[in-house]
């Protein structure tokens, strides 16, 4: 695939996204309401593919855990995955990685949870005691089957619980407790009826992260005047839309001239005009407005003379500022080439 | 510099070639008698994580075996020469080592090599004796290695034990108070608990409120078996069923007498020198009616013994709230640090650890007392 880029092109932006299950499709479908349609290369068993329409993109079908791995190592420019893998995997996580914006998709919470039957305990500061008990009883340390090593050492260490020992599960971790391999867990959970199937609950106080499929990217990887192009292109996009699915258009014609009263639409609904500073001097205004803002401000526009006022849903709005790349640009500094 | 050596010169550069600090400090040890030992480097990792909690795991070195068991480099040197001492035919006699080598921690600024010395003393039943020793020999050490004077600071656990052994403070609350003062916390924070009020089962909490103990423990324990609970996580419904009551009781009462918590208090914020320290611990073993007698005579011996190998006791500085939270440690416990830098790293430590011998399997405790030198801790004054 590489052979394709001849030897004087720069190498591609790669792209990684899930290769499998529901965060593929929720990756897909994310990225194509950007505008951003990703084409998965002939085969099904062809783990790359492209952004059709954006030239010089590599896009990685991967595992999330590779996704992570190759943000963290500098292998992919931009990916898909969980906060929860993100903090779990990469150590020093804001000198590696930018975590650009979250998807909506994919929402988990990590907890720590106990059995149901113990009715005493109900915070961290309560677990803290019984550990410290089952210690002192038993010489030997309560143990905590989980895939977060990392997250839970953190967090048993904020709340000072000190004794207990990690016993490592790579699947079915929330079954531990009842088959005698550990005493509590910290796993991931969306609705809690696996772990209430299990007779856990989770501690009042025991949430270790809210984590959702977030776009990362990688300040490590190598960022060439190509790569550099096509994130600020995907960056262009996904903003374009999520503003456009944040706000809609108002229009409506005043008794002229209109700047004043776009100026005070900005100042008490947040509203912008649609296409920038320009005025028109028969008092047409096209602005944009949050969606919860829509109601008022048209009652206001009303107020003011309007005879009729029309709102519209809007597709992509793209503005001449690229926040979400200005954001990117200020963690791996300006384009040397 | 001259080039020119010739064979005699030579020969004797090499029998005078400087001793390095770590040397130095371990002649000290060997003259006292205390011979060189050098243990393995590898350990089962389950063995420091047992003792030292997870939070110990970040700074190991890991590895496995080609069965799969984790193993790492020994991260200090008392647990790796205490198994040596146990599998030897030692086990259980009077043995005393000493030892200079790398110990192993992962660090986020520096390398995770670091060179220890130190001597363990094992079986000796002339117990104070043996503490201002090890104490003493530390300490002189630590001089010869060329750091300057180190300041001293001393604690006992045995005299701790024994206040709350003569208060008839509640097992519960003898763990809370230890592991409490050894974490540096007040006894405001360690009486103040969160979760106080916070249970869950109003209802049976307020059917239990006139119920004697055992009739409130047997409807726990009976409410917990018709769910068809025995054993949940390690813990019985006879445990779920005393913490819930206990957490129950003190929703409405104090977890303490006024009386105790002053006794408690006032004891925690004795500190001096240890001949003033034992001076205010009798005065309040009086007024407070507190049988301390065996361990604070225990503890004036060994301020004696200290005396007489040579420290100033007016330059230690014993504080009843030094306690360190491992349960190992069942008396006397010190820690050094250069004077100069008040917040420098501690450069040696040690203490009394009867209990570790049990810990790793021993069918008794073995009294044992040590000290560890970190040689790059040491003020560098006499290298300079």
């Amino acid at each position: 695939m590489g052979a394709e880029f001849g030897a004087g092109a720069e190498a591609p932006f790669v792209l990684a996204v899930p290769s499998k299950g529901r965060l593929q499709e929720a990756a897909a479908e994310f990225f194509a309401h950007a505008g951003l349609e990703l084409v998965q290369g002939r085969g099904a068993r062809d783990y790359r593919g492209a952004i059709a329409g954006v030239a010089g993109v590599e896009v990685a079908y991967v595992s999330s855990t590779e996704i992570v791995g190759q943000l963290a190592a500098g292998q992919a420019h931009f990916g898909v995955a969980g906060e929860d893998l993100v903090r779990e995997k990469v150590p020093d996580v804001e000198a590696r990685l930018e975590l650009l914006s979250p998807l909506g998709f994919g929402h988990a919470n990590v907890v720590v949870a106990t059995p149901r039957a113990w009715i005493d305990v109900r915070t961290m500061a309560d677990l803290d005691d019984v550990a410290s008990a089952y210690r002192a009883r038993r010489g030997e340390r309560m143990r905590v089957a989980t895939k977060y090593v990392n997250l839970t050492r953190r967090f048993f260490a904020e709340h000072g619980v000190a004794d207990y020992r990690i016993v490592e599960s790579l699947g079915a971790t929330e079954g531990a407790p009842a088959s005698g391999l550990a005493e509590l867990i910290v796993d991931i959970t969306t609705t809690g009826t696996t772990l209430a199937a299990n007779a856990l609950k989770p501690l009042d106080d025991g949430v270790i992260l809210r984590s959702q499929a977030t776009l990362i990217a990688s300040l490590t990887a190598l960022w060439s005047s190509n790569a550099r192009r096509a994130a600020r292109d995907i960056l262009a996009r996904i903003a374009a839309s999520e503003e456009a699915a944040r706000s809609r258009e108002i229009r409506a014609r005043l008794p002229s001239p209109a700047h004043l009263a776009v100026e005070a639409a900005y100042e008490r609904f947040g509203a912008v005009s649609a296409t920038g500073e320009d005025v028109d001097p028969h008092g047409f205004v096209a602005l944009h407005c949050a969606r919860g803002k829509v109601a008022e401000l048209a009652g206001w526009l009303l107020e003011k003379g309007a005879e009729r006022v029309s709102v519209a849903a809007l597709e992509q709005t793209f503005d001449a500022r690229n926040a979400l790349y200005e954001a990117l640009e200020e963690r791996i500094g300006p384009d040397g080439a | 510099m001259n080039l020119t050596v010739d064979a005699q010169s030579q020969s004797n550069i090499v029998s005078q070639a400087p001793r390095s600090a770590g040397e130095r400090a371990l002649d000290h040890f060997l003259a006292a008698g205390f011979e060189r030992t050098e243990p393995p480097i590898l350990h089962p990792a389950a063995i420091f994580l047992d003792m030292s909690g997870e939070e110990v795991r970040r700074r190991l070195f890991l590895t496995a075996d080609a069965a799969g068991e984790e193993l790492c480099l020994r991260p200090e040197y008392t647990i790796p020469v205490c198994r040596a001492y146990l599998a030897s035919d030692k086990a259980g006699r009077v043995a005393e080592y000493s030892y200079l080598g790398p110990v192993f921690r992962a660090r986020a600024d520096q390398g995770g090599e670091q060179t220890q010395t130190g001597l363990e003393s094992f079986g000796r039943t002339d117990a104070e004796a043996a503490d201002a020793e090890v104490f003493a020999l530390g300490l002189e050490a630590a001089m010869a290695a060329g750091g300057g004077a180190l300041a001293a600071r001393v604690g006992d656990a045995r005299l701790f034990e024994a206040v709350l052994e003569s208060l008839e403070i509640s097992a519960p609350w003898r763990r809370r108070l230890r592991r409490g003062v050894a974490r540096g916390r007040g006894l405001d924070a360690i009486f103040s608990r969160p979760s106080q009020g916070a249970l869950a089962q109003p209802g049976v909490l307020a059917a239990l409120e006139s119920a004697d103990h055992t009739g409130a423990k047997a409807l726990v324990e009976d409410l917990l078996a018709i769910a068809g609970i025995e054993t949940v996580g390690g813990r019985s419904a006879g445990e779920i069923a005393d913490r819930f009551l206990e957490q129950a009781s003190l929703r409405s009462g104090e977890p303490i007498e006024t009386e105790k918590r002053a006794v408690l208090d006032a004891f925690l914020s004795i500190s001096g020198d240890p001949d003033q320290a034992a001076i205010e611990l009798r005065r309040l073993a009086d007024s407070a009616r507190l049988d301390l007698g065996a361990a604070l005579d225990a503890f004036e011996m060994r301020t004696g013994f200290i005396a007489a190998r040579g420290p100033k006791i007016e330059d230690i500085r014993f504080s009843a709230a030094f306690v360190r939270d491992f349960d190992y440690y069942t008396g006397f416990v010190f820690e050094a640090h250069d004077p100069a830098a008040p917040r420098a790293k501690t450069a040696l430590a040690g203490g009394r650890y009867d209990g570790l011998a049990r810990r790793l399997g021993s069918a008794d405790d073995i009294p044992a007392v040590g000290a560890a030198i970190t040689l790059d801790r040491l003020v560098s004054g006499g290298e300079r």
